[in-house]
């Protein structure tokens, strides 16, 4: 909180300052969503991700209005720093602000780039622009693959490369950090605290309008204070399943990947992007693997685009085995095995982004959310689950400044 | 009322004028090395995919800069500026510095041996070097 206020104070300054100190180095910018959503429902809550309040059958403008405002001060020809904040309902049912990135960029020589500081975790396709409504086709990330990886932020340094073999530009990157962070743990109604050491590689081409990107990213996910989880692996303990505790925990810290192949098309007026990505434990923990897809296309006429989408998560295996003879259902078996359950769900969607005036898009969208198993992504459904479609319609105001 | 009328009539034969003076030529510092290039390698510059030049760009709401990006990336200003917006606010490049006409990125490109314009072919004179005209 303390940065937040910090970032806010130094962007206000810089803010003020930026007429006398206009000598050409300092750029300000920004972007922001002005959004208002519903869905057909009030027995469960739809939620981009991570998020503490969700869309039931009143509208909220919480669930897609963000505002992010960035300052770059050019120090000299190799050397540049950026902070960005973001204000948009995340963790809090309020609207809070976060640094979202802050780091000093050092230019090595034209094709080499090095970050210090604070930068977001890079690990699926539109990770780093995700809050950015006006840069994206879709209203939002599709949920089923982004809340595979609810980290945001790394603490750390990266280095990029790009280089151009004739028409093919080809970029290289990899970082290393601790992400902190928080999630909301909707079973509760609590946020739980996490830190996790972070690294990961990416691998993009670009030939004319097609783009394909690889990343993967490992991280340490640590969290000592994720209430029902403790609560259960505490009770194993007691019994006698100390090691079951133990391997479904986070307190000591457990490796997850995430591995993503993604692709875009802005060719002839169609506009495709699709992306498959996997999280997979790579030791015993809770966190089922999960594999996720997501196809989008689009046709734009003038500057007019539809498009619509399908989306899907999978429930792809499990990192801990029970021991044997431990009950696969009744008071202990059922909750250890619902804990390692993924929540699977599939969308369609369709939508239309108008690019109605200079920096403004107006984007309305239609999802047909279909939970199967723990009521999907939804938040705050019944006990019992929930697996009935629901529809969100929502509209949104992007811009750029 | 005048001044509404002049600017009607202004605009009326910039646009009667369009098809002849429609030529934009890509220019560099006589100090560039280089000596022509593609309208793929010229875009590459414009739109973020390389740092080896950098661009100067015309006013966000001039008619050559739309015509330009048409012409050599076949996107409109809000495909432009859409994918400038994912660069610039995920810290990858800063939008290209705009100056006020043809005039001022000529002086901008004259100025620095790593810089890339585009004017009006009619701005040329022998401070900068035309690598590409876009018909």
């Amino acid at each position: 909180m303390n940065k937040t206020l910090l970032a806010a104070a130094l962007f206000a300054a810089m803010q003020a300052q930026a007429g006398t100190l206009d000598d050409g180095n300092l750029s300000l910018s920004g972007f922001g969503t002005l959004g208002v959503a519903k869905s057909n429902t009030d027995q469960a809550q739809f939620t981009r991700y991570n998020q503490a309040e969700g869309v039931a059958d009143q509208a909220k403008i919480g669930l897609d209005s963000n505002l992010g405002l960035q300052a770059t001060y050019k120090i000299n020809d190799w050397l540049s720093g950026t902070a960005q904040i973001l204000t948009r309902k995340n963790t809090s049912p309020t609207f809070t602000t976060d640094l979202t990135w802050a780091f000093l960029k050092a230019r090595v020589n034209d094709e080499t780039n090095v970050r210090v500081g604070r930068v977001v975790l890079p690990a699926f396709l539109i990770s780093e622009y995700q809050n950015v409504g006006y840069a994206n086709t879709m209203m939002r990330p599709p949920v089923e693959m982004y809340a595979q990886a609810p980290i945001e932020a790394v603490d750390g340094a990266d280095v990029t490369y790009q280089h151009a073999f004739g028409d093919l530009n080809f970029t290289t990157s990899g970082y290393a950090g601790v992400s902190r962070g928080k999630l909301f743990v909707p079973a509760a109604g609590t946020v739980a605290t996490y830190r996790a050491p972070s690294a990961g590689l990416i691998v993009g081409g670009e030939y004319g309008p097609f783009s394909v990107r690889l990343a993967h990213a490992r991280i340490k996910m640590t969290s000592n204070d994720l209430g029902p989880v403790n609560t259960l692996t505490g009770t194993l303990a007691k019994i006698g399943f100390a090691q079951l505790g133990s391997d479904l925990s986070l307190i000591q810290g457990k490796k997850i990947a995430f591995t993503s192949l993604g692709g875009t098309m802005d060719w002839n007026n169609l506009v495709a992007q699709a992306e498959v990505a996997m999280r997979v434990a790579k030791e015993p923990v809770y966190v089922p693997d999960t594999t996720s897809w997501y196809l989008m296309a689009g046709y734009r006429i003038g500057k007019v685009l539809p498009y619509f989408a399908h989306a899907a998560v999978h429930d792809a295996g499990h990192s801990v085995t029970l021991p044997a003879g431990f009950p696969t259902s009744g008071a202990l078996g059922t909750p250890v095995a619902s804990l390692m359950e993924a929540a699977e769900q599939k969308n369609n969607l369709i939508g239309v982004r108008w690019d109605f005036a200079k920096s403004m898009a107006l984007k309305v969208q239609v999802d047909r959310v279909q939970p199967k198993t723990k009521a999907g992504t939804l938040i705050f459904a019944p006990a019992a689950g929930y697996s009935n479609t629901v529809t969100v319609v929502g509209a949104a105001l992007d811009f750029v400044f | 009322m005048h001044k509404l009328m002049t600017s009607l009539l202004l605009s009326a034969l910039a646009m009667a004028a369009l098809p002849a003076s429609a030529e934009i030529v890509v220019i560099v510092s006589q100090k560039n090395p280089a000596t022509r290039m593609f309208s793929e390698q010229a875009s590459q510059f414009f739109l973020g995919k390389s740092n080896l030049f950098t661009p100067a760009d015309q006013p966000e709401s001039s008619h050559i800069r739309a015509e330009f990006y048409q012409k050599i990336a076949d996107k409109d200003p809000a495909q432009v500026k859409a994918l400038w917006s994912k660069l610039v606010f995920t810290g990858k490049a800063t939008a290209p510095k705009e100056y006020a006409n043809s005039a001022e990125v000529k002086k901008a490109v004259a100025a620095d041996p790593k810089a890339i314009g585009y004017i009006d072919k009619a701005a040329v004179d022998d401070t900068v070097k035309v690598i590409l005209t876009l018909p």
